[in-house]
């Protein structure tokens, strides 16, 4: 690990800014009108103002966002654990934003400075992440049970799932009946193959025979199913028809029976869902790619948005959405996840007790906050971000972006340069990216906004606040490890630095939050960074790590003797997070 | 005005007149009725063993009172004599073209009633869902069966390999120390129903698993065995209330279940209930000290650089300190009805 340190540089005008990996044709930036209609102005000469609740699976994080200047701003924030009461948490927002500025307390809240805090009339959008809930998944044939068994799991279902062609009426019944089944997918292929046919009225006659014994199990019914013999029940159950699974394997990009599948699971306000349409607007607003890496404690989520033009002129999103609960934080049903938080784990300890520390943690996702029990967080952290990415690069890709955001309860349990070097570590991409954490846990409870136009005016204010800037990494990949790999020049408005680049290792840059520049990179090779050469330029902005030349190779190759990855690991974690040893 | 004392997440400890669901596999014999008043001991439902999956013509017109729906027992003769001579009894699983398709198998185990209470849903192959009488004592997991006997509450310095004897056999044991596998395997040798422990390791729960499992494909069984797990997988003592709680419950009948975790107390009991201020550290470097919550300590950085809200807990220890509200817990003192 290297250190450099620029001059001093201006203050920043915006705290996000385009971390340009150079030549690519942007949209225009949109500014939407700042008129949001779900945030309903109060009556009285108050300021307009609005709670933001996330009740995610381990934590429940609030904050209180309000018009300063006619621009909606974050003036309070924190997070408890799931368990807290909401009314208490928003009391202590008001109390807080009393003690700090009792006036702006007095002017958005309306309540006296000596007296009470009065929150009950302050509108508030909320979230609420859904733990992943098992769907059981019955099929005609087992060509078809895979693809269901995708679709719901990319929507977020835990999944047990069986075939009329491979497994007995019985054990059929057994698993859909089993404890913690809340719905029943039944489903053939459209039209039906051969085999498929015949079995598709008996599936069906097995389906009702399951939801006689479960009355009020949600049966969905994807495909040509029959549904005579689940109506004709006496307690008929409540059929929601979706659409027929993909006729191949790989088809699941767009494929809508997820989409409905994730519908059905979440709801309006689920925060995962809610974090695609928060990722849409960020896109438009910001005008960059942008990918959100959602990690709790009951899954996870990618999103991917990318800005374009509109038909009418102004700047449209596209985007994805793919759901992965065993990516969640403290999984470990996944055959070797144990042991890639054990690879990325800084301390040793026996694997009896790391399962342990892993199960507890599960349990009490806030508990051990400090000491080895914030890197063992980190570590998981690791472990579940590579799950994320394995189980969604075939379907997102793994192109770079131009903002990565960092949102869910997981990226608040470690501090800020911390989370870059994680990003840095999992995420090996060659390009340049600007990573930023959701810290207020904002984008699930304004995503729920259902307006587009209303979200992106809310979305365009906060987002300087709402986004925490961590850092921006440059990763080369082409580098010859271990050897002078060539220079920076880093320039920005206070200043101008060069520093010498050593390849195999992390450079680290101080560039504090807001601050921008240019960096050019010089190398002796032609690594790629985007595109091959040994020149580039790249415009760069800071964070609470600062810029980060992450010169390790993609993908990164760590030691295979235990004691000396976590030695090398925990070089790296050290100069990025020197409290891990106070 | 909301107390600060609500930031602070409440843990489930009692919950009055608990909702029970007891699991049932298709091919299960229910016995007991919705509405019925049924005591801890009863026979609720004769559980099958080895469950297999029969096909059979659906007699003609007439043969059934009535269409079975599926779930319903239907008895061997259902069949008439010389027509379907082969046709076992068993639970119909569903009806086609002319085609019946049953669980069966003997029916050589009992499900017993954890505790005092009516039946309230019955879910054929599913579940039993018992309205108990008695409060419960909130857990975080049930390993094994659901079962019930006399509390005993062991000495917290005592060895399990010396305290369990068969003198126990039939009794609940609260086994405060260091537990692992081979005393519960231990347990269950000497003819005891459950265990109620602190917390396990998760290599102690695998073998207690694995050995359930074993027992469940031998030929002879033992009885069922459950081990109630009131905390998680690092070695804690039990929390003053709830110790306070199996104090008071010693020598009575009580229940282990597992849907929800609970240990199923009387009726009767005079239950000791902490004080609402109180809470408990259940990480860090006071882990598992109590105190009396003072309020709220602000926005804090703890050691490893991370940022929390935490809240003054004056310790029984006589110490203040600042602890992460992440890092508390407090009782809440009666739940709904779970």
């Amino acid at each position: 690990m290297s250190r450099g340190a620029p001059g001093a540089v201006e203050s920043p005008v915006d705290a996000v800014s385009p971390s340009a990996t150079g030549g690519h044709a942007r949209p225009s930036r949109a500014r939407p009108a700042r008129s949001p209609r779900a945030v309903v102005a109060p009556a009285d000469d108050r300021q307009a103002a609005f709670y933001t609740l996330d009740h995610g699976s381990a934590t429940l994080a609030g904050a209180l966002v309000g018009q300063v200047d006619g621009r909606w701003r974050l003036l309070a924030a924190t997070a408890l654990p799931t368990g807290s009461n909401p009314e208490a948490l928003i009391a202590l927002l008001a109390r807080r934003l009393e003690s700090v500025d009792p006036s702006r307390a007095e002017m958005v809240g309306g309540w006296p400075a000596s007296g009470p805090p009065v929150s009950a009339d302050v509108p508030r959008l909320v979230a609420r992440s859904r733990p992943a809930a098992t769907l059981a998944v019955i099929a005609a044939t087992d060509r078809t049970r895979t693809r269901l068994e995708e679709a719901a799991a990319e929507a977020g279902w835990n999944v047990v799932a069986g075939s009329a062609e491979r497994t007995d009426p019985l054990e059929l019944t057994r698993l859909a009946t089993r404890p913690g089944v809340v719905a029943m997918l039944v489903g053939v292929a459209d039209p039906p193959g051969a085999d498929e046919r015949e079995l598709a009225t008996e599936l069906s006659v097995a389906a009702a025979g399951i939801a006689a014994r479960r009355p009020g199990l949600r049966v969905l019914l994807a495909g040509p199913v029959p549904d005579e013999p689940l109506l004709a029940l006496r307690h008929a159950p409540a059929i929601e028809r979706l659409p027929a699974p993909p006729s191949a394997p790989g088809e699941l990009a767009a494929s809508p029976l997820r989409d409905a599948l994730a519908a059905a699971r979440g709801g309006p306000a689920d925060s995962r869902r809610a974090l695609a349409a928060a990722a849409g607007s960020l896109a438009r607003v910001l005008g960059l790619r942008v990918e959100i890496l959602e990690i709790g404690v009951s899954g996870a989520a990618r999103v991917l948005a990318s800005p374009g033009p509109a038909d009418d002129g102004g700047t449209r999103a596209s985007v994805r959405l793919v759901e992965v609960p065993d990516a969640g934080l403290f999984r470990m049903d996944r055959a070797g996840a144990i042991d890639r938080i054990d690879h990325w784990f800084t301390q040793g300890v026996d694997r009896a007790r790391l399962r342990d520390r892993l199960s507890e943690l599960a349990i009490a996702p806030w508990s051990d906050l400090d000491g080895d029990g914030a890197l063992l967080r980190a570590a998981a952290l690791r472990g579940a971000l590579e799950r994320l990415l394995s189980s969604t690069d075939a379907e997102l890709g793994s192109a770079g972006v131009d903002l990565l955001v960092g949102a869910g309860g997981a990226w608040s349990a470690v501090p800020g340069p911390a989370a870059t070097h994680i990003v840095a570590d999992v995420v090996r991409r060659p390009g340049t990216v600007q990573v930023a954490i959701d810290h207020a846990r904002l984008l699930g409870p304004i995503g729920t906004i259902e307006d587009d136009a209303e979200r992106d005016a809310v979305l365009a204010d906060l987002a300087p606040d709402l986004l925490l800037p961590v850092g921006t990494i440059v990763t080369p990949r082409g580098l010859r490890p271990n050897r002078p790999a060539g220079q920076l020049v880093l320039e920005t408005a206070g200043g101008r630095s060069e520093i010498d680049l050593v390849a195999g290792g992390l450079t680290l840059v101080d560039l504090p939050p807001g601050a921008r520049g240019t960096a050019e990179l010089a190398f002796r090779g032609t690594p790629e960074l985007g595109t091959r050469g040994r020149h580039f330029r790249v415009a760069v902005s800071g964070g609470l790590a600062g810029l980060l030349l992450d010169l390790r190779d993609i993908p990164l190759r760590l030691p295979e003797r235990p004691d000396r990855r976590r030695e090398l690991l925990g070089t790296w974690e050290r100069a990025l997070w020197p409290e891990r040893d106070s | 005005m909301t107390d600060t004392l609500d930031l602070v997440p409440a843990r489930t400890f009692i919950v009055e007149r608990p909702r029970i669901r007891l699991e049932l596999q298709p091919g299960d014999r229910v016995i007991a009725a919705v509405g019925d008043e049924v005591h801890v001991g009863d026979v609720l439902a004769e559980r099958i063993r080895d469950a297999r999956l029969v096909e059979v013509v659906t007699p003609r017109d007439g043969a059934d009172q009535g269409i079975p729906l599926p779930g319903t027992w239907l008895p061997g003769e259902h069949a008439r004599p010389g027509r379907h001579p082969g046709a076992p009894a068993g639970e119909l699983l569903f009806e086609h073209r002319g085609r019946r398709r049953l669980a069966t198998g003997p029916h050589p185990d009992r499900l017993l009633a954890p505790g005092d209470g009516r039946i309230l849903e019955v879910e054929p192959g599913v579940a039993l869902v018992l309205e108990v009488q008695g409060p419960g004592l909130a857990a975080t997991e049930l390993l094994g069966e659901p079962h019930s006997g006399r509390l005993v509450v062991l000495p917290e310095d005592s060895d399990p390999r010396l305290a369990l004897d068969v003198a126990l056999a039939g009794a609940v044991v609260v086994l405060p120390g260091r537990v692992d596998a081979e005393a519960l395997a231990r347990a269950r040798a000497m003819g005891i129903h459950g265990a109620i422990v602190g917390s396990l390791a998760e290599r102690d729960r695998r073998d207690l698993v694995a050995a359930a499992a074993r027992q469940q494909a031998g030929l002879h069984r033992l009885a069922p065995f459950g081990v109630l797990v009131v905390g998680g997988y690092l070695r804690r003592a039990f929390p003053a209330a709830v110790q306070s709680v199996l104090e008071a419950a010693a020598g009575s009948l009580v229940g282990l279940v597992g849907d929800p975790p609970l240990l199923l107390l009387p009726e009767d009991l005079a239950l000791p209930v902490p004080l609402p201020d109180r809470v408990v550290v259940r990480g860090g470097p006071e882990t598992g000290l109590e105190g009396r919550w003072l309020g709220l300590g602000g926005l804090r950085r703890v050691r490893s650089g991370i940022t929390a809200e935490t809240g003054l807990v004056w310790l029984d220890d006589g110490r203040t300190v600042a602890i992460p509200i992440g890092e508390l817990e407090r009782f809440a003192v009666h739940a709904a009805n779970g």
